[in-house]
């Protein structure tokens, strides 16, 4: 089960609104590599999962990853606070606020609504485990790119770049997972296929 | 916010961190004695830090009570709010 827990991972205080800059930080909420793709991702992923280890692991990511969903929902409700007629005209924020108002609403940047067609959960370890550590390189690589609109933001940068290292240290966990599951395959397994779905315990 | 709150819970936002990263590595080693002690010490540490925040400034879970008499849960702020981090 989940409990709620009334804080954030990592403080946020944003004191300079910036509407445009939360319709582009939008996209880590309901985008292609958004931290609610990832925590459903996860913790779809760990019912196939047959080690103890990667069953803990996919639980544990899976439940922070909704943490950071809560994050990136909050800096969008903070740059967006108390905005004047030119602020919602302003170019980049005008076709969202048409859409949503100020509501936080999951879509990426260029405007997709989220869609769980862009995760998998194939029931197969080897294949799980691979797309998780992509996943973990394109949040990051979208962190990269976030970073290079917030400069002028230092409250808005401090909260990405936590979340940016997240992405980082959640990929070292992934490859030590990825490690466990080939070390306890058939050592025979060069290839890296997962005989478990075929070969009869 | 006042000074004193925020400065609390951002040694417990700390402490959970430090408990929280130390129990994912052991996640993935789950026999690194050395990890497993210093998780119990940063657990431990965040637990108490937790009850003082609780009892100072109200629940943080939905089954945590510290003896007031009013409902404290729906009380302002919410962690999204700026005056609530």
């Amino acid at each position: 089960m989940f409990q709620y827990e009334k804080k954030l991972q990592y403080p946020i205080n944003i004191k300079t609104t910036d509407p445009k800059l939360a319709s582009l930080i939008i996209t880590q909420y309901g985008g292609p590599d958004g931290e609610l793709g990832a925590s459903l991702r996860y913790l779809s992923q760990r019912f196939a999962m047959p080690y103890p280890e990667l069953k803990a692991l996919l639980t544990d990511i899976g439940t922070e990853e909704l943490g950071h969903l809560e994050m990136i929902g909050t800096i969008v409700y903070q740059l967006t606070r108390n905005l004047t007629e030119k602020d919602i005209k302003t170019a980049g924020f005008d076709s969202y606020f048409v859409d949503h108002t100020s509501g936080v609403y999951p879509t990426s940047a260029s405007g997709m609504s989220y869609t769980a067609a862009q995760m998998q959960s194939k029931g197969d370890v080897l294949a799980d485990l691979h797309e998780d550590l992509a996943a973990e390189q394109k949040a990051r690589t979208t962190y990269d790119n976030i970073l290079r609109f917030c400069s002028d933001n230092p409250d808005v940068r401090d909260a990405i770049k936590f979340l940016r290292q997240r992405e980082v240290v959640h990929y070292q966990r992934f490859g030590e997972g990825l490690r466990i599951a080939q070390d306890r395959l058939n050592s025979k397994n060069f290839y890296a296929f997962n005989p478990s779905f075929d070969i009869p315990k | 916010m006042s000074n004193e709150q925020e400065m609390l819970l951002r040694r417990l936002s700390g402490a959970q961190f430090a408990a929280w990263e130390t129990h994912m590595y052991l996640d993935t080693h789950p026999n690194d004695t050395v990890a497993l002690e210093a998780n119990r010490k940063y657990h431990a540490k965040a637990m108490e830090l937790r009850k003082e925040y609780e009892s100072k400034y109200g629940p943080l879970n939905h089954g945590d009570t510290y003896g007031d008499a009013r409902f404290e849960w729906v009380k302002d702020p919410w962690p999204w709010e700026r005056t609530g981090n």
